[in-house]
Parts: structure tokens; sequence; C-alpha cells
């Protein structure tokens, strides 16, 4: 396996007809889920002029830049360009996209020839992300526990799914079990911000170095 | 391609300047590349080159548009275009 | 990156009516310098080491140069032309470099998207053809011949009109703008964007306009300027990269953009660079 899924984000925070920002080791994302529902992850960088794509709009199944209006397709393809209305683009014209792969509530992008599907959360549910400016090492040193190759770290009381967005920055997935009632769901989240906490405090000590 | 549906131009566009840095045909082939404009390069030297281009009317603008400013060590003083029969239908 | 050329031109660094003894504090190409008004309510501007450095006051603004400027601040016959409003807008600091600042003020292809509902709007979205030219007696970038439909062209407009425009650089980092002036068609409005340059990634932007309108308040036509400029700081703040590319081979310019080409194109030829990206990556 040459390449891995990355868990971006979580599906409840990406509505139909709405764009975000992420990010995967390669770069920024623009993060979109069309009318209809689909998803598609493109470089945050609209071709034309270098306008991040994740200020854009979503309408119908395109994702239009904000600067001046050029959208495109799912695939990438440019499918209009407003200040030449005359224009059919090209096939040429389009943006670099990702493959996306949507499961147990959390949106994946894969990141070079990883495996078919993405790795499956054991029954667990996504409850919310939280972004702490710690590298991973740190959260395992909090946790007194190792993350898998694909991100997943059971520290007993606490399931979390982690990716690392940039140098010393990791977005953080609380996962509870499907079933999970209210209290369940608050003391989880309140683990994991304390977690969080702890984690920041290694790494400003440098104790994770 | 859906490009080619709308009728495509056919056109030898010619550039004048300061051009004899050996990055600016290659950044011209990109450049058409990028926009889904067929080019064949027929004639280059350090002041002159000429390029017969077939796409949209409005992607031989862009690639004109693009190479005015070129890689920054060429300066590019002008581009002349001119049709050469019409491409297709 | 060392500033070259772009040393010996007129930066603004202020308005001349908020000026006091005590004077600001501020930067030019990364050079420390303090702008303040002397004993005798002059303009004075020093550097780090307490030199003077060339000083005017033109247009409501301190103009002031690092090194020694060849030629006078560019002329805008406007600026003395009886029966305008003229208005400081007063100052937006946007974290990109000056040259992408003066770019966006160059562009109207953005109006629809940028300025919804105001200096554009779907579906009038199409760039007519317009003309562009290096003006060589005067060493500026004019762009004529640009007409654009806008739904609130100005306070002083009622109802959307084709605008008439011309944009013209005058400096690396100043530019003017000429447009139809609603009340009175055969004259037009001036509105500039002065932009001083604080580092190759950060610049104080410096709007200023000579208007006809005689009946809007000083400070709706301020509010109705800085919310366009604010939209416009949006963009310039989230764009790749914060430098200007000279070499577009990570863009897709159209002919719509023909008027930034020419800029980026005097700009290379008077190596101008300051703020600029010289291999496009």
């Amino acid at each position: 396996m040459t390449g891995s899924w990355v868990p971006v984000a979580l599906s409840s925070d990406l509505p139909s007809g709405t764009v975000l920002p992420a990010r995967i080791p390669a770069g920024p994302l623009a993060l979109w889920r069309s009318q209809s529902g689909r998803v598609a992850a493109s470089a945050d960088r609209c071709p034309h002029r270098g306008m991040s794509l994740s200020h854009g709009f979503v309408r119908g199944e395109t994702l239009s830049c904000i600067y001046h209006g050029w959208s495109y397709g799912q695939a990438g393809n440019c499918l209009r360009i407003p200040a030449h209305p005359g224009l059919t683009p090209p096939e040429a014209i389009r943006t670099v996209t990702h493959p996306v792969a949507e499961a147990d509530g959390v949106v994946w992008v894969a990141v070079g020839e990883p495996a078919a599907t993405p790795p499956g959360l054991a029954g667990l549910v996504p409850l919310r992300s939280i972004t702490a400016f710690v590298d991973i090492a740190a959260i395992e040193a909090a946790a007194g526990a190792k993350a898998t190759a694909e991100g997943l770290l059971d520290a007993g009381d606490i399931r979390l799914l982690l990716s690392s967005t940039r140098e010393g920055e990791t977005l953080i997935h609380v996962l509870i079990a499907a079933d999970a009632g209210p209290a369940e769901r608050i003391a989880a989240a309140r683990t994991a911000e304390a977690l969080r906490r702890r984690a920041e405090d290694i790494q400003k000590k440098g104790a994770a170095q | 391609m859906a490009g080619e549906a709308q009728n495509p131009l056919k056109e030898r566009m010619t550039i004048h300047g300061e051009l004899d840095a050996d990055s600016f045909v290659p950044w011209i082939r990109r450049h058409a590349a990028k926009l889904g404009v067929t080019q064949a390069i027929t004639h280059h030297s350090p002041d002159r080159i000429e390029i017969d281009l077939s796409g949209a009317p409005e992607l031989i603008d862009m690639l004109e548009v693009g190479c005015l400013l070129g890689p920054i060590d060429v300066w590019v003083e002008t581009i002349d275009r001119r049709p050469v029969g019409n491409a297709g239908g | 990156m060392t500033v070259g050329p772009m040393f010996d031109e007129w930066y603004p660094v202020g308005i001349f009516g908020q000026l006091d003894a005590a004077g600001r504090k501020t930067m030019l190409m990364g050079e420390p310098i303090v702008v303040a008004r002397d004993d005798n309510g002059d303009a004075k501007v020093t550097d780090g080491t307490g030199r003077s450095l060339p000083v005017c006051v033109r247009y409501g603004h301190v103009w002031t140069s690092l090194g020694d400027p060849k030629k006078k601040l560019f002329a805008i016959p406007e600026a003395d032309q009886p029966g305008r409003r003229f208005v400081d807008v007063g100052v937006v600091r946007v974290r990109c470099s000056p040259l992408r600042a003066v770019e966006n003020f160059l562009d109207i292809a953005h109006f629809p998207f940028v300025h919804t509902d105001i200096l554009g709007a779907e579906p009038h979205t199409e760039v007519q053809a317009y003309k562009v030219e290096i003006r060589e007696d005067v060493d500026e970038v004019w762009a004529t011949q640009v007409e654009f439909y806008q739904p609130q062209a100005a306070k002083s407009a009622s109802g959307g009109i084709t605008t008439q425009y011309m944009y013209r650089v005058a400096g690396p980092t100043s530019t003017v703008l000429y447009k139809t002036c609603p009340p009175r068609p055969s004259e037009w409005d001036v509105i500039t964007l002065f932009v001083q340059p604080l580092a190759e990634d950060l610049c104080d932007v410096w709007p200023w306009m000579a208007l006809f309108d005689d009946d809007t308040p000083m400070t709706d036509l301020i509010h109705f300027q800085q919310t366009i400029f604010l939209q416009d700081r949006s963009i310039l703040e989230n764009q790749v990269p914060r430098l200007l590319p000279l070499d577009p081979g990570m863009e897709m310019p159209t002919r719509a953009d023909l008027t930034s080409v020419a800029y980026r194109r005097w700009l290379k030829r008077h190596n101008f660079t300051y703020g600029a990206q010289l291999v496009a990556q």
C-alpha cells in the first residue's frame, strides 16, 4: 500500500451546498459538497489567478471561485468563465482534485494509492472535531497510547482519530460508541478537551521532543 | 474535446522581442497545453518566434495575453496574429 | 530582496489633515520612518537615522521617497477642479504585496462576485474588449474604452447604469480610475488608490476620491468606498502567492486581465520588482 486515507473532516460539518478549507500533508484543500450531496476535494487554489477556492461558493453541482466566478465540476474541470460567457472551457482547464470517500460519518481524502476503502472505525462514530496546536507525538504522550498508521488512537477512556494537518498542528476527531447517550457524549468531549490541553503543555515544555 | 465544438480558429502568431532565452519555447508549449490550444512552433530565433495555433478564439487570446509576459528573462515587444484558414467545418 | 529602482519613487505615507507634531511612526519598504508636522505646520518625514527625506503634500496626502525621485509627483488635474468633493477615505492595512493591491484595483471582472449588487451583479458578467497601452510620453499604463453594467456605480447613482471606466497607473503603487459621474455625464469621477509598501507582502492602502456629488454626506461617501475596499481585502489576503507574479506560468490570464498584464509588463520593463515574484512556482 503506497498511500493512505486522511480523515479531513466530519460529514456533519459539511452540509450540501457548502465548501470548507481542509489540509493534507500535500497542501490546503477546498472540500465541498454539491447540492445533491456528493463530496469533492480540490486543491485550494483557482488556476486563474491563485485565489483560495475554499472562499468560493457551491451552486448546484459546481464550485465557483469568489474572485472572478470561474466554476468547476466535481472532477475539477472548468465549466464556466463568466467574463467570457461564449467560451466552453476545454478539458485542459481544471483544478487538481483528490479522490474522496465518506464512511461512518468521516470524510476521507486519498493520498497516493491507498487501499480501496478507508479504514473502519470498529462501530464507533464521530462526535466532533477539535484542532490542537501540537504534533501527534504530543497527543500520544498525553494519552499514554500510540496511534495506528491510519491515525486511530485508543486511550481506554477516549478514542480519537488523528490527522496531521501541518507541522505543529493536528486535527482530532473525537469518536464515541454509536449508541452513546448524552452523558457519555459530554464526558467524551470533556476528556478530549483535557487531553488537548495536556498535549499542548507537553509540547510547550518540549517533553514530547 | 468540448472546446473544439465551437468553430476553432487556425492562426499564426508572430512574437517579436528579446526572446533568446531557451526558457520561452518550453514556456509557450506548457502554457498552450494548459489552455487546451494546439500549437506548432514553426520558427524561433533570438528576436522572433512563429507559432501555428488552433483552438477557440478566447483560448488563443489567453495564450497571447500570457505570452505578452512569458518568463522573467524574456522581453516581448509585440505579438501579431493572422488567421490561416479555418480548421474543420 | 534589494529594493532596486522602486527606491527612487514617491509613495503615500499619511493623510496631511490628520498629521500632528508628535507624528506617526510607519515603514516604507522595510525602512522605519516618522511622518510629522514641523514648527510651521509643514509635513516632515525622517528616516531611522533622523535624516530628512524628500517630501511633498498632494491630493490630501503626504508623499515621500527613500531615494531621490527623478520626477515630480504625477499630476491629477481634476484635483484642482472647482465643484468637486475631495474625500480622504482613510487607510486599510492589507497582508499582501502592494503590487497585488494595485492589480486588484485595475480589474473589473471581479465586480459581480466581490462587490455584488454594488459595482456589479450576475448575469452582467461579460467583459467586453477594451484598449490597453503603455503611453510612452508619460510612461504610464492606460486602459480606456472600458465599460461595465453597475447596479450602484456610486452613491450619486440612482439605479443601475452602464459605467464607462478609464484606468491609469501613474506610479509603481499609485493608480487612478476615472469613471462615469452619474450627476454630470460629461465629467469623470476620480477614484485613486495610493498604496504605501510597508514590506514586500504588507501594505497600507490610502484610497482618495475627487467626485461631483453635492448631496451625499461625507461619512456616507467614505463608508461606500471603505465597504468596497474591505471586500477586496478578503480576496487579497487569501490569494497565492502573496507577491505579484511577473511570470504568469502558474496562472491563466484571459483577455479581461489585459490591464493587469500591461501593469506587470510595465513593472518588468522598469525592474520595479519590490513585492513581485520573478519565477512562477
